[in-house]
């Protein structure tokens, strides 16, 4: 069988959870098995229902030590459930979570880790998967030398599945040892007022040092991002300017993004930022310097002052 | 205490990497020490600074040309460098499981990796170093205090920051903001000279097979429509919202 | 036995210097520039990394560096700005008259106190109505008891002023001509001594300039260096070694020049696609390229001339001239590929002509270096 993590939080199932149920289905009917989805936490037993809307055969462990989310109980949880069943394969999303889980599971089970991957493919026996390196210059695929593996799938590249399944739901009980508890959660800050999630976002507009100021995020990134409901993002520069707080920043220091549509304000396009934003689908630039490199990594590209056109761009949206 | 901060030696993100028959050609290009790592050492140095009494050993396992990564550590300040020689391509968890047992050796207690690594594109170094030692992590740290034997460290979650606590021994892996790394100072490096590097061929600190092989590589060549939009401001917004609507499929109809 | 290869502290010089360069340099570079005003936070921080007074020796708790490691840091810091390395090349000028002539205890009294601060020395040769005829000075000096007394006025004096100290050339016995000549350390804030800032330069504007005027300057005469009449002698083995750093700080220029113009020519489209596809601009590259190769070869030679402690009269010459020839060009080639944006400061280019023109003249105008080596021609 082949293993799917499933990450939730505020009581509901992840986007990035519904697109590794994808990638696990099917590279479970490449490798000719079954898919089997695992959630955890303290009280998720709906949200495992609501997953059996997916995936056939659905395992819920709950646990005291399972409220928070923590490597080293999720590493205890995931390889004990893996043993269990005998996965040939574990398939995580490469979100925060899983890029820190996936390694320790994969060192539990003594298995090869595929990391943030785009594809998967079963050749042979082996499982290949498509990656980006070398600060997402270079593409590459990997091959895992022996099974099981573990994989975690980039967020905002696989299709979300169908629902109407109706699957199972089986409790399992796993013991997690003491020194796999040895981490406390504190104090939690979240970005202000329900701005959308950077990672998961389908839209994110990015502000680099062109916009001007922090005054170019409120009169414009910020509006266009609302009228798109996209996430909002900025670059290094602007971070060391102390404009915006280092979560929003994408790129080789901050976070990688694959959004549908980036729009990139303001920004250069060095190429420490395209390493956190190439992987979109379309991207949008627009600038005042012609010759930014950005542009070459656009596909629709505005030279223009930001002040004339985003307004503009705003105002057509809110009809 | 020990403190070992891990370093890789990468590209410099400005240097132009070229197609060659085999994959990608790294002749020529500008190696760096990954831009990562330099924050886990200056953090590792501002405890000892902070009177903290500690060793630093910087570690590096990979080719000759890591030993420049070495000198850099050890001219910011590292006590001492350790290099564990390998031409080897080895995948992050097989590095971890060599350097999980350096730092078992050296009885070290606190571990800083780069938060991602600008070779493999890889954040999996210090979870699997952790979980070797059976250690806990925090990844992409912003923020540490240590008092005594416990850590507090705040890192990002899947959505904001948190602050996790544990005992040590652990493994932390940065990010940005964590601190400003400092330059090494010429005095430091002529200083760097006379500390010591020592060399272990990978054979003789583990057994290690890598578990994962580069099928191919080749550069990544995204090919986008580079269609630049032209006209007065209003023209342009309604072109570009069309486009994004009608064309890339990326607008809701 | 020839070896290129450097040594690994010589690596990480190389390294810290471009990272100082990039990093904190160049991005202030224009704004230096633009206001022609003094550099004082970045030669700051650069003397807290250790890059100024690279020569002093450890005797007296300096590094003591060789030529080829600072030519390897010149040539990146100019890299970053060229105005900027010449404070700090300056101040190495400044250094080496005492390095050379300066008995051990003057050692340890003038370049002791510079040691791990931003302080700065100077050398004062040059004279409004004189550059490199030294033997033509007008400056005098007199012996009085146990005093030298000093009157005159220098001219073009880098870091005149802000110095700490500043070897000043005068002669003592004028009828002896250039055997007549004094070198004497004279320390900042003497009474006599007073200094007028040049401005409206073409280039190099970062680099603080001044007329040194020298009234009854008196300093005891144990701030001699070498014996009365070895002046002009001290000078001209200082000019042997310190034009090297002037050819690497050319070399730096040219490095850049050839830098902006490879990213701007495969940026800028013309005719549908980026300039650099066309031959015009890529002669224009490649010749930079010769250029900045083989001045940064003879750049090496004389330093490594100079630390095996060999002859390095000629070598220095034609480094010094070579490379300033190759980096003039080089800027001039990188403004013509930027056009329109070559020819405004908003661009990098435009500087890089203004501030490497200076190569070509100080420490001995090329023609003196061309003097230089036919001289040595004519000899053999």
């Amino acid at each position: 069988m082949v293993l799917i993590v499933a990450e939730h939080a505020d009581g509901q199932l992840r986007k990035s959870a519904l697109e590794a149920v994808t990638a696990g289905t099917r590279l479970a009917g490449e490798l000719g098995v079954e898919p089997v989805a695992l959630i955890m936490g303290r009280d998720v037993s709906s949200l495992a229902q609501e997953l059996a809307g997916y995936v056939k055969d659905v395992r819920v462990v709950e646990h005291d030590a399972l409220g928070d989310v923590r490597a080293q109980t999720w590493t205890a949880v995931v390889s004990a459930v893996a043993q269990e069943l005998g996965a040939l394969a574990v398939v995580f999303s490469a979100g925060r979570v899983g890029l820190s889980v996936a390694p320790r599971v994969a060192v539990r089970l003594d298995a090869p880790l595929l990391e943030d991957v785009t594809e998967l493919q079963v050749e042979g026996e082996q499982v290949v998967a498509t990656r980006l390196s070398y600060l997402s210059r270079v593409t590459e695929r990997v091959k895992a030398r022996r099974l099981p593996v573990v994989v975690s799938v980039t967020l905002n590249v696989m299709p979300l599945p169908e629902t109407g399944v109706s699957g199972s739901v089986q409790p399992m009980s796993v013991d997690i040892p003491e020194a796999d508890q040895v981490v406390s959660v504190g104090e939690r800050s979240l970005p202000e007022g329900g701005r959308v999630q950077l990672e998961e976002a389908k839209a994110v507009v990015a502000g680099g040092r062109g916009v001007g100021g922090p005054d170019g995020f409120s009169n414009y990134v910020e509006p266009l991002a609302n009228a798109l409901g996209a996430a909002v993002a900025s670059t290094r520069a602007v971070v060391d300017a102390g404009w915006r707080e280092y979560e929003e920043q994408v790129g080789q220091t901050g976070k990688s993004v694959s959004p549908d549509l980036y729009i990139a304000l303001g920004i250069s396009g060095a190429v420490q930022h395209l390493s956190g934003m190439n992987r979109s689908k379309v991207v949008v630039a627009i600038n005042k310097d012609g010759d930014a490199p950005i542009f070459k990594a656009a596909d629709y590209g505005v030279v223009s002052d930001l002040g004339q056109v985003v307004p503009e761009i705003v105002k057509i949206l809110k009809k | 205490m020990k403190i070992v901060a891990i370093l890789k030696q990468v590209p410099d993100a400005e240097s132009r990497l070229r197609a060659s028959a085999s994959g990608v050609d790294l002749d020529g290009v500008t190696w760096v020490m990954d831009g990562m790592d330099e924050y886990g050492v200056e953090e590792a140095l501002r405890l000892r600074e902070g009177g903290l009494d500690a060793e630093v050993v910087a570690v590096a396992l990979g080719p000759d040309r890591y030993e420049e990564a070495l000198r850099t550590a050890l001219a910011m300040g590292a006590d001492r460098a350790i290099h564990i020689e390998s031409d080897e391509d080895l995948d992050p968890i097989s590095q971890a499981k060599v350097l999980a047992r350096v730092v078992e050796d050296e009885g070290a207690q606190l571990v800083f990796t780069g938060g991602k690594q600008a070779d493999w594109d890889s954040s999996a170094l210090g979870p699997a170093i952790a979980e070797f030692l059976g250690w806990p992590h925090s990844d992409w740290s912003t923020q540490l205090e240590l008092a005594g034997q416990q850590v507090r460290v705040r890192h990002d979650a899947e959505v904001g920051t948190e602050v996790l606590q544990f005992p040590l021994p652990g493994v932390i892996t940065t990010q940005q903001g964590l601190n400003e790394p400092r330059y090494p100072t010429l005095p430091n490096i002529m200083k760097a000279k006379r500390k010591e590097l020592k060399r272990l061929p990978l054979g003789e600190v583990e057994q290690v097979e890598a578990r994962t092989e580069i099928v191919s590589q080749t550069l990544e060549e995204r090919e986008r429509r580079g269609r630049i939009l032209e006209g007065e401001p209003a023209q342009v917004a309604q072109q570009l919202v069309q486009l994004l609507r009608d064309e890339a499929g990326v607008l809701a109809k | 036995m020839i070896d290129f290869t450097l040594t690994e502290e010589q690596r990480q010089i190389q390294s810290l210097s471009r990272q100082f360069a990039r990093d904190v340099i160049a991005p202030q570079a224009a704004r230096f520039d633009r206001d022609e005003s003094y550099p004082e936070e970045i030669v700051a921080r650069a003397a807290g990394l250790g890059l100024l007074n690279v020569g002093i020796p450890q005797a007296v708790g300096g590094l003591g560096l060789g030529m080829l490691d600072e030519v390897i840091m010149g040539e990146e810091l100019a890299w970053g700005c060229m105005g900027i390395y010449s404070v700090l090349m300056a101040s190495e000028l400044g250094i080496t008259p005492v390095l050379l002539a300066g008995s051990e205890e003057q050692q340890e009294r003038f370049l002791g106190p510079l040691v791990g601060k931003p302080s700065l020395a100077a050398f004062a040769l040059s004279e409004p109505d004189n550059g490199s005829d030294a033997a033509a000075m007008k400056t005098r000096a007199r012996i009085d008891g146990d005093e030298v007394v000093i009157t005159g006025t220098k001219m073009w004096i880098t870091n005149g002023g802000l110095a700490d100290f500043t070897v000043v050339f005068a002669n003592l016995e004028p009828e002896k001509r250039h055997k007549g000549v004094v070198a004497v350390v004279v320390e900042k804030d003497t009474p006599g001594l007073s200094y007028q800032k040049i401005t409206g330069k073409l280039g190099q504007r970062a680099a603080h300039t001044a007329e040194l005027i020298f009234d009854e300057v008196r300093v005891p005469v144990s701030n001699i260096l070498g014996e009365p009449g070895d002046g002009f002698r001290i000078a001209m083995r200082t000019l042997d070694r310190t034009r090297i750093p002037v050819a690497a700080g050319a070399v730096g220029v040219a490095g850049r020049a050839l830098h902006e113009s490879t990213k701007y020519s495969a940026e800028r489209q013309a005719f549908g696609q980026p300039i650099g596809n066309f031959q015009a601009i890529q002669f224009k590259l490649a010749n930079m390229k010769i250029g900045l190769e083989t001045a940064r070869w003879q750049t090496w030679y004389a330093a490594w001339l100079v630390d095996s402690g060999k002859p390095h009269t000629e070598a220095s010459a034609i480094a010094k001239a070579y490379a300033s020839e190759v980096a003039f060009d080089a800027a001039n080639e990188a403004v013509h590929v930027f056009g329109g944006y070559g020819y405004v400061d908003e661009y990098p280019v435009a500087k890089l002509m203004r501030d490497v023109k200076l190569n070509q003249i100080y420490e001995g105008t090329n023609e003196i270096q061309r003097v230089v080596i036919a001289r040595g021609l004519q000899k053999a």
